[in-house]
């Protein structure tokens, strides 16, 4: 299966939020800790990711580097299904 | 109280498996070693082997054909039991005096290749005294201790009948049962979830006056279905392993056994202990050469003075981000949800967090994704709240009736 665009990531995220009573931002410089995107939610985000694509993402791939925005999320994600 | 045949007052009651429908005594004889590993293709070769032993006082082990791999048969001929399949004999490889009386029991093998544990026939017969006359239900796994259990009740006692349920007739049981005019069904908590969510009007119209479980952990959601369906039946539910033996017999419709049980020692019954979470037993019906004192590997947990076995210890516990989740805690909250039939929880590894908890789960009635994560996350920290819910079209069920294990 192809790797997920940007957008569908983004929608993933949203659904994500939205099952914690939470809101998406449209502004993608948005702050995670300020929307409450938290470690769990991105790895819950990455599992979803995972059984869209029908394939294991390897984290070890990608250097890491700080994620601190719903850019940096998508920018992540987009990275690791390309490695 | 009569001895019938070999001296098993049992020798008159009623057995009905598929192509046979008649008494202990009538069941076509079975030639076998004096000491045999008899694989079996179903319940009617598990009770003539049964009966050929007990009234031969003879070493038996008995066990589905399809438990028993290449391997594990070279096991049991070097333990020194002649393998017997259908007509073909495989004499033992190591010789040895057989021990009248032995049964061999194969445990669950949850663990790994499957251990023998050894009884006897007394040793397994756990009911005593007079016994009210019942026909049973027994869909267990031929030769598994929970199965023995039945038999050996039917056997030692008169007025047991039973009606013997094959792997493939999970799915219709109920209308055989109500034909054959069962009064007493035992099975684990994933059989009864099934029963109930297959076919729920044809179990309610059963006439049962004894509903027993056991097998896994037994939650309160599962009783009180039961006990709600059927509100003239005493409600039960067993602890009971090939290795411990039937060691808690709990007839109040509530999970868990009361916490004035704990450290209690009565002449022939268990004596219940817990040490660091874990429930150990010292039994007087275990199997020989087990410790005195069991360490189950169950969790147990104490609420409101009741003690609660949750599950496995070495399965339960999910590290989420160095939170520990408890699958088993979690199983029963989704299972007291209304709509869900079944649950089943497990970790998933994921990024950052190490794993998170998933659910498969399948629905009664209407629920949403949503739904239940707002139910989990109303009784649950969130790290226990299932992140992913997998709905599936039927409870799946293996033939020890299990689904976790």
């Amino acid at each position: 299966m192809s790797a997920l665009s940007r957008d569908a990531i983004r929608t993933m995220m949203a659904e994500v939020l939205q099952a914690q009573g939470k809101s998406m931002p449209a502004d993608d410089s948005a702050n995670l800790e300020e929307i409450g995107f938290r470690s769990l939610d991105f790895s819950e985000l990455a599992l979803r990711v995972e059984d869209e694509i029908g394939d294991e993402l390897n984290f070890d791939a990608p250097e890491l580097r700080q994620i601190a925005t719903i850019s940096d999320v998508l920018d992540f994600l987009e990275q690791l299904q390309a490695a | 109280m009569s001895a019938g045949a070999g001296g098993h007052a049992g020798a008159a009651n009623r057995i009905i498996t598929r192509g046979f429908d008649g008494r202990w005594d009538q069941l076509e004889e079975m030639k076998l070693p004096d000491a045999a590993a008899v694989l079996v293709r179903d319940n009617h070769d598990a009770a003539r082997a049964v009966w050929a032993a007990a009234t031969a006082d003879s070493e038996v082990l008995v066990a589905s054909r399809t438990r028993v791999t290449p391997d594990l048969a070279d096991d049991l001929r070097a333990a020194g039991l002649a393998v017997v399949d259908g007509d073909d004999v495989t004499p033992p490889t190591t010789e040895r005096d057989a021990t009248p009386g032995r049964v061999w029991l194969l445990t669950s093998g949850s663990t790994g290749r499957p251990k023998q544990v050894a009884h006897t026939l007394a040793s397994l017969t756990t009911v005593a005294g007079d016994q009210p006359r019942r026909t049973w239900l027994c869909p267990y796994a031929h030769g598994a201790y929970a199965w023995w259990q039945v038999v050996t009740l039917s056997i030692a006692h008169p007025g047991q009948d039973v009606l013997f349920i094959e792997p493939d007739e999970l799915d219709t049981w109920p209308a055989r049962a109500l034909e054959v005019g069962v009064t007493a069904a035992s099975g684990t908590p994933t059989f009864w979830r099934q029963a109930l969510y297959r076919d729920p009007e044809s179990v309610a119209a059963l006439p049962l006056e004894q509903v027993t479980l056991g097998g896994e952990p037994v939650d309160q959601a599962i009783l009180t279905r039961l006990t709600e369906m059927f509100p003239k039946a005493r409600v039960s539910w067993i602890y009971a392993s090939s290795e411990a033996g039937a060691t808690i017999a709990v007839h109040d419709g509530r999970a868990g056994f009361p916490e004035q049980w704990l450290g209690r020692e009565t002449e022939g019954r268990a004596t219940l202990t817990i040490d660091d979470g874990e429930l150990l037993i010292a039994s007087p019906k275990r199997g020989e050469g087990i410790d005195k004192v069991l360490r189950t590997g169950d969790h147990v947990e104490v609420v409101d003075g009741r003690v609660l076995i949750t599950g496995r210890i070495a399965s339960d516990e999910i590290n989420v981000g160095g939170a520990k989740a408890s699958a088993s805690a979690v199983r029963d909250v989704l299972q007291a949800h209304p709509a869900v039939a079944w649950a089943s929880v497990r970790g998933r590894k994921a990024p950052i967090v190490g794993s998170i908890v998933t659910a498969e789960v399948v629905l009664s009635g209407e629920a949403t994704d949503a739904e239940l994560t707002a139910w989990c996350a109303a009784r649950l920290p969130d790290y226990s709240v299932p992140r992913r819910v997998r709905f599936l079209d039927q409870i799946p069920i293996k033939e020890t009736l299990k689904s976790d294990v």
